[in-house]
């Protein structure tokens, strides 16, 4: 059995890296698979969305199929179907492999309560309006740790490989390593080397995830997980499969408790945790007498779950509503902050950080690379959410691509034409940067790239006379606000690189009227 | 007297004699009437105009030969469909490409460095698809494709230009006649920019001296001007199809000074003059001797298809 569920984890995993993989551009402006799978399934992310911005989307019902599942069957979703865990896992063997043959070996059952103080915390500031799920969500937490931390990383390690290889002009190599490029750029690898803020302590934080399955395999699923914690909640009466026990045929070896993937108990008889057990039939299926069964009962069952005491669940409840109002205080509620452009289709700031669960399709689908993570722009409760950074990469004026992968629909859906009319920002120019008006130069990049319709940047013409005296047309741009779309080509195109001389900012924004100055 | 040897000797020589002048006047008496240096031709029929203008000007044959490595740059810089007239004519690209394979190319390769993501581009021009399907081969030009080298221009020295285009026999430009905010007007000279990577927003502080030091640079065997479609306003991208008006005529030449000017001539009023010698950087093209601005003189064809 233990094999199937093997087989099981690898197929999810290999499912969520395809998917991972196909979060880009492919040559077809609608994506077409659905990337964000993983996450309409994922139950937290509904229930703490929908708790937080006190709306019920259709999208949220498929959760409702893993919520169904878990009542049934326990934590399957854990044991067979999670990246994360299956990740977890892979780690955690090595640790498996060396531990030492004693039953409490790498297990830490106090820290088992952990995991349910974060759900209640995340679902209660979600209630007072702090949607903090997606933080430590395990398919959020993976995809946003592959997308901005692991992905750059190996795209470049994978590239500066090729690219030597290349470079060494002897024959066989370079076409050889040109092959190999040419076959892996755009399928595995990203079509440009992809550069993210925070690259470092997202990946940091993934990597310390995962260095935990060295001191407890699967340390994050057995004592951390929020979403491990809900579905070990729902999954309490597990009714189809109960494990239990034989006293008479255990020979106390403790086995199953080593090979508990979870860290559920079933030795001794009648201390099995069911809250705990990840569904992996590791203990099953290594009893050297046959003693554990795992079968269906509509007995009550779980007698070994963790007694969660009523004062720290209401002291964890307290924490979370005291934190709200301090998380939501700030200077970022007080005056938008000017770096704060949101992808076209977001929606008003308040709904779009309640909204937004920090997954970073967006970002790993963004053909430019210019959407990346927030640090302090919107504030704690907006940490991680999408902005565009035009010096990094601009909105390209065809493209809606993060529009169609956003998992809760905090950058709505919305038709190309619709987007192409979305202001999600102005460009402004800075007279006493630009070349044309301080060095008496013709220059004309940003109006060349203007994409938008009718042209928000145009040329102020003027007779002048350059250093050798000789006559000339000096084309001196300016923009019109009622056509800009604060797409950032302008900004991102500008000669001028290092502070640009025209730059997009997110007043007048369509999404907020009180924003809307011209 | 004439010994025997003697006689044979004359009659190899004679036979020998005679044969070469056939071979060579083959290759002097073309196949059609004399070969202009400048073909325009003018129809609904996009492929047949190109196939006309370049047969006005001798037939690809006179410009490719058997075996060779050839460049072809249409201008593939922007996310706009082929009705937008941003980007060359996909119909004009794939059969210049097939006429470069009739002339018995070994490879052909079609390429530009783009202003807008080259995924989209590619694409959204219908080039790709157009010249693949015609057998050429559609790279993106990558950062590792570019390799530092001096151009020997007036303002451009060291430069990072595209490998493929720099080791190629041949470099054919196929650029299309658009609108341009700073210079006017983007032509076949401007059109190889798409050659070169670096800081190319640099070169606009100094555009006519950096495009002729482009074209003297590469020096591509043949231009051909696609104008089925011009954009008359709001280049060199476009904004709305009203900046759009269809030409249906294509120009061939290897003086891309000739194509330039020609080029100018076809804007009308909608650009600020039509005498070539008014732009800088024709100007500057025939002080360097690259080329006439007369583009209508000595040598001119024209042909009308209908």
């Amino acid at each position: 059995m233990k094999n199937l569920r093997r087989f099981s984890q690898i197929l999810f995993l290999a499912l969520f890296f395809f998917l991972f993989i196909q979060t880009e551009y492919k040559g077809s402006d609608e994506l077409g698979l659905p990337v964000k799978f993983f996450l309409d399934f994922d139950p937290l992310i509904a229930l703490s969305t929908m708790l937080a911005t006190h709306t019920v989307k259709a999208v949220f019902l498929f959760s409702l199929i893993t919520i169904v599942v878990t009542v049934f069957f326990g934590r399957v979703f854990c044991g067979w179907v999670c990246p994360l865990g299956t990740l977890n896992t892979i780690v955690g063997w090595f640790r498996m492999r060396r531990g030492r043959p004693t039953p409490n070996d790498g297990r830490f059952p106090r820290l088992r309560p952990v995991k349910y103080f974060i759900l209640v915390f995340i679902l209660v500031a979600a209630v007072f309006g702090w949607n903090a799920a997606g933080i430590l969500d395990p398919i959020s937490l993976t995809i946003r740790s592959l997308a901005i931390g692991y992905n750059p990383g190996v795209n470049r390690i994978v590239r500066s490989i090729l690219e030597t290889a290349y470079a060494i002009d002897v024959p066989g190599i370079s076409p050889a390593a040109d092959a190999v490029y040419s076959a892996m750029v755009g399928t595995v690898l990203a079509f440009e080397q992809p550069v993210f803020r925070q690259m470092i302590p997202i990946a940091l934080i993934f990597s310390v995830i995962l260095g935990l399955n060295l001191l407890a395999p699967r340390f994050w699923c057995r004592y951390l997980c929020p979403l491990g914690a809900m579905l070990g909640i729902i999954g309490t009466r597990q009714m189809m499969a109960r494990v239990d026990v034989n006293s008479e045929k255990c020979v106390s070896c403790g086995t199953c408790n080593r090979t508990c993937q979870g860290d559920a108990t079933p030795f001794p008889p009648g201390q099995w945790a069911s809250r705990e057990c990840l569904v992996c039939w590791n203990c099953r299926d290594v009893c050297p007498c046959t003693a554990v069964s795992i079968h269906p009962t509509m007995r009550k069952t779980g007698e070994g779950n963790v007694d969660l005491e009523r004062r720290w669940l209401l002291s964890t409840g307290a924490a979370a509503l005291l934190s709200v109002p301090i998380v939501t205080l700030g200077e970022h509620r007080e005056r938008v902050h000017p770096e704060l452009i949101r992808p076209p289709g977001a929606l008003p700031e308040k709904d779009f950080v309640k909204t937004c669960v920090k997954c970073g399709e967006c970002m790993k689908v963004c053909l430019t690379n210019g959407l990346q993570p927030t640090l302090h722009q919107a504030g704690l409760e907006g940490l991680w959410t999408p902005i565009l950074v035009p010096k990094l990469g601009y909105c390209e004026y065809h493209c809606n691509l993060c529009t169609q992968v956003c998992p809760t629909g905090a950058i709505q859906k919305i038709s190309l034409k619709k987007k192409q009319k979305t202001k999600i920002g102005l460009a402004t120019l800075d007279r006493s940067r630009c070349i044309p008006y301080t060095y008496n130069r013709n220059c004309g990049v940003c109006e060349e790239h203007c994409p938008a319709q009718g042209k928000a940047i145009r040329f102020e013409e003027e007779e002048s006379v350059d250093r050798r005296g000789r006559p000339f047309v000096l084309k001196k741009p300016y923009v019109i606000p009622q056509i800009c779309i604060g797409c950032g080509i302008c900004e991102n195109k500008c000669p001028v690189v290092d502070i640009p001389a025209i730059r997009i900012s997110p007043i007048n924004e369509s999404r907020h009227d009180a924003r809307l100055y011209l | 007297m004439t010994s025997r040897r003697d006689f044979l000797r004359i009659l190899a020589a004679g036979a020998a004699g005679a044969m070469l002048p056939v071979r060579r006047l083959g290759a002097l008496v073309p196949p059609h009437p004399p070969a202009a240096t400048f073909g325009v031709a003018r129809g609904t029929d996009t492929a047949a105009i190109v196939r006309k203008a370049v047969e006005l000007v001798g037939g690809m044959g006179s410009f490719v030969d058997k075996g060779d490595v050839v460049f072809v740059k249409p201008n593939i810089s922007w996310d706009k469909k082929p009705e937008q007239a941003a980007t060359t004519n996909p119909v004009v690209v794939e059969t210049v490409v097939k006429m470069v394979t009739e002339a018995g190319a070994k490879k052909i390769v079609v390429a530009d460095n783009t202003c807008n993501d080259a995924r989209r581009t590619y694409k959204r021009s219908g080039i790709k698809e157009a010249a693949e399907g015609a057998g050429a081969k559609v790279p993106f030009m990558e950062k590792r494709g570019f390799v530092s080298t001096n151009i020997c221009g007036s303002v451009m020295s060291d430069w990072k230009v595209y490998r493929e285009a720099m080791e190629a026999d041949k470099i054919i430009n196929v650029p299309i006649a658009k609108h341009h905010g700073l210079s006017d007007v983007t032509l076949s000279m401007k059109n190889l920019m798409g050659l070169i990577g670096g800081r190319r927003d640099l070169l606009h502080q100094n555009l006519p001296e950096c495009v002729v030091d482009l074209a003297a640079y590469f020096k591509p065997t043949l231009n051909i001007l696609d104008s089925v479609r011009l954009l008359k306003a709001n280049g060199p991208q476009g904004s709305t199809l009203k900046d759009v008006v269809e030409l249906n005529t294509v120009a061939a030449s290897a003086d891309p000074v000739r194509i330039d000017a020609f080029g100018i001539s076809l804007f009308g009023d909608t650009i600020f003059s039509n005498d070539p010698e008014a732009f800088p950087h024709i100007e500057e093209a025939v002080k360097r001797g690259l080329g006439r601005s007369d583009f209508s003189g000595e040598g001119y064809m024209e042909a009308n298809l209908g």
